[in-house]
């Protein structure tokens, strides 16, 4: 059987995971008994190479070519694996940080730039909006139809008894005010700059 | 029996309800209206940066920042409970809430920058949200309710198939928090029940995911519509003519995508979907344009009505736009 070798120089990566803001305070990624049920369960290991308990071990191991590795990008966010690890740990949290890594070297902003106008949308509204290239692939998959339904959202909402959902000029003032002191503002303008 | 509360309650807005599934909002506030549960709706609040979030797009701390705003606009009007329509909400508020009490360097942080931006009076307090106490999925304030719901129910659904499709981020993200089951999820279904209802309970991918994935469903198209194939067919399986949702994500996965994944696969599904809170506004005899909102829907919600006894002011052209006939032998 394969063991885990952990010794005291082995822990960076691990480290920075739990320090990351993501982590939650029990995160338990040293109680991972590499038993495989996160695998088993998981629809991105169903189609494709990804493997949360690989990634998982990769970590522990400290091998940092994981923040590299296309297939983070094939985690589905769905918390699966989550519900059934028998040890505490979070798969999903795990790779979120993984990519933020990622983004944070640089390598992962071309795998985010195509969603960068859901973030001007927040800014401008205080509400976030599938970017316009995704959306012009919805209408062609679901239909016609989806278009003529953004099109009469206003007067479908009206005709439901709701008000308008875009917030008050005030409001908005300050979300942006919010984004541009968090930073999100200069990391958004990183991420679109970004050139291969 | 963990405590839920029927007063006091802001109506999360979800951006997705807003343009995707508006009926589901105008459905809640009308079963809110009937069951006497006490709610508001606030203009200010902001979307929670959800889809953002899970496209890696948006940073931990301008998440928390935003929902440290969204629970003084709570705390504001008295409303401090918080109930989401949309699961992604309700996992990302918790997990801030956890964030803002528990990390005093990450909730400094957070204050400086309301400070900095001049809405000091925004600033958070550990403890101010608690987030097993105050906030809350829509399902569950409904489920506490639910012998109230029984009393107004009008419509008799019985003569359908329903099975329940239930968010993985409300289940599986702070599953210590989840009611009715974890790997056997039961939420909807006992609010079915309450409708007079029986689904059909546990099926074969229950508990899977609908195969949005976030990203996926645009970056990774085929993947992501396979996941959601695959649960359609063990839906099919079951001849199930409903799929009950407490998500407007799931539910444009399942709903939208559905035409397009029967055409790739060969098959017609012919499965309705239907968020809770429609289906029991529906059984309590709401207009399904004026409060339910099927106008939104791409597989048409018509032919389903259509098979009901009680007559339903229904529109023409809607109808006729679907080749949609649900399993006439059934009757
Ligand atoms: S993360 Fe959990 S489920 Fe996955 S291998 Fe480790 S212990 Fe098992
Ligand atoms: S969240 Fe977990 S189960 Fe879901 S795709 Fe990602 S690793 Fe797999
Ligand atoms: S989770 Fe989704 S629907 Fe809910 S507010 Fe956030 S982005 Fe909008
Ligand atoms: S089923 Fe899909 S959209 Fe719904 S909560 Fe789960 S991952 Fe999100």
């Amino acid at each position: 059987m394969r063991t885990i070798k952990l010794n005291k120089n082995s822990h960076k990566l691990v480290d920075d995971v739990l320090k990351n803001l993501k982590a939650s305070p029990d995160l338990g990624i040293y109680k991972c008994v590499q038993c495989g049920m996160c695998t088993s369960i998981c629809p991105g290991a169903s189609q494709s190479d990804y493997d949360p308990r690989d990634m998982v071990r990769r970590v522990l191991e400290d091998d940092v070519s994981i923040v590299d590795d296309e297939n983070i990008w094939n985690c589905f966010s769905c918390y699966t694996c989550n519900s059934v690890c028998p040890s505490g740990n979070n798969a999903s949290e795990v790779n979120q940080i993984l990519r933020q890594m990622s983004i944070d070297k640089g390598e992962g902003i071309l795998k985010i730039q195509s969603f960068a106008a859901y973030g001007d949308s927040f800014i401008e509204l205080g509400v976030g909006s599938v970017p316009s290239k995704f959306f012009d692939d919805m209408v062609k998959d679901v239909g016609p139809e989806y278009m003529n339904l953004k099109l009469d959202i206003e007067d479908i909402r009206s005709e439901l008894g709701l008000g308008s959902y875009i917030l008050p000029e005030k409001s908005i003032d300050e979300i942006e005010e919010i984004l541009d002191k968090s930073g999100f503002k200069a990391r958004l303008k990183r991420i679109k700059g970004s050139k291969k | 029996m963990k405590f839920i509360p029927d007063k006091e309650i802001l109506l999360f807005k979800s951006c997705l309800v807003n343009v995707e599934y508006p009926g589901v909002e105008s459905s809640t506030c009308y079963v809110f209206d009937k069951i006497g549960v006490e709610y508001h709706v606030d203009e200010r609040q902001s979307c929670c940066t959800g889809l953002g979030h899970y496209y890696d797009l948006f940073d931990q701390l301008s998440t928390i920042t935003l929902a440290a705003r969204n629970f003084n606009v709570a705390a504001d009007t008295g409303h401090k409970n918080i109930a989401t329509m949309c699961a992604t909400c309700y996992a990302i508020l918790k997990k801030s809430a956890k964030i803002l009490n528990q990390n005093e360097e990450a909730r400094e942080e957070v204050n400086g920058i309301l400070d900095d931006s001049g809405l000091e009076d925004m600033e958070y307090s550990s403890g101010d949200m608690d987030p097993a106490r105050n906030i809350f999925h829509v399902a569950e304030i409904l489920f506490n309710k639910r012998e109230e719901i029984s009393k107004h129910i009008k419509v008799d659904l019985t003569g359908f198939k329903v099975a329940s499709h239930h968010a993985c981020h409300y289940c599986k993200v702070h599953y210590k928090d989840t009611i009715e089951g974890i790997r056997d999820p039961n939420l909807i279904d006992e609010l079915a029940s309450a409708c007079g209802v029986e689904t059909i309970g546990w099926y074969d991918h229950k508990r899977v995911t609908c195969g949005a994935g976030f990203r996926q469903r645009y970056t990774n198209k085929e993947a992501s519509l396979a996941v959601t194939g695959e649960k359609l067919q063990a839906l099919k399986d079951k001849d199930v003519d409903i799929l009950l949702h407490m998500c407007p994500n799931c539910q444009m996965q399942f709903d939208r995508y559905q035409p397009l994944i029967g055409e790739k696969l060969g098959t017609e599904f012919n499965i309705f979907h239907l968020n809770i809170a429609q289906f029991i506004a529906l059984a309590m005899g709401a207009d399904p344009y004026k409060i339910v909102g099927i106008q939104t829907h791409t597989v048409p919600v018509e032919p389903l009505l259509n098979k009901l006894k009680q007559p339903f002011n229904l529109k023409e052209d809607q109808s006729k736009r679907n080749s949609l006939k649900i399993n006439e032998n059934r009757d």
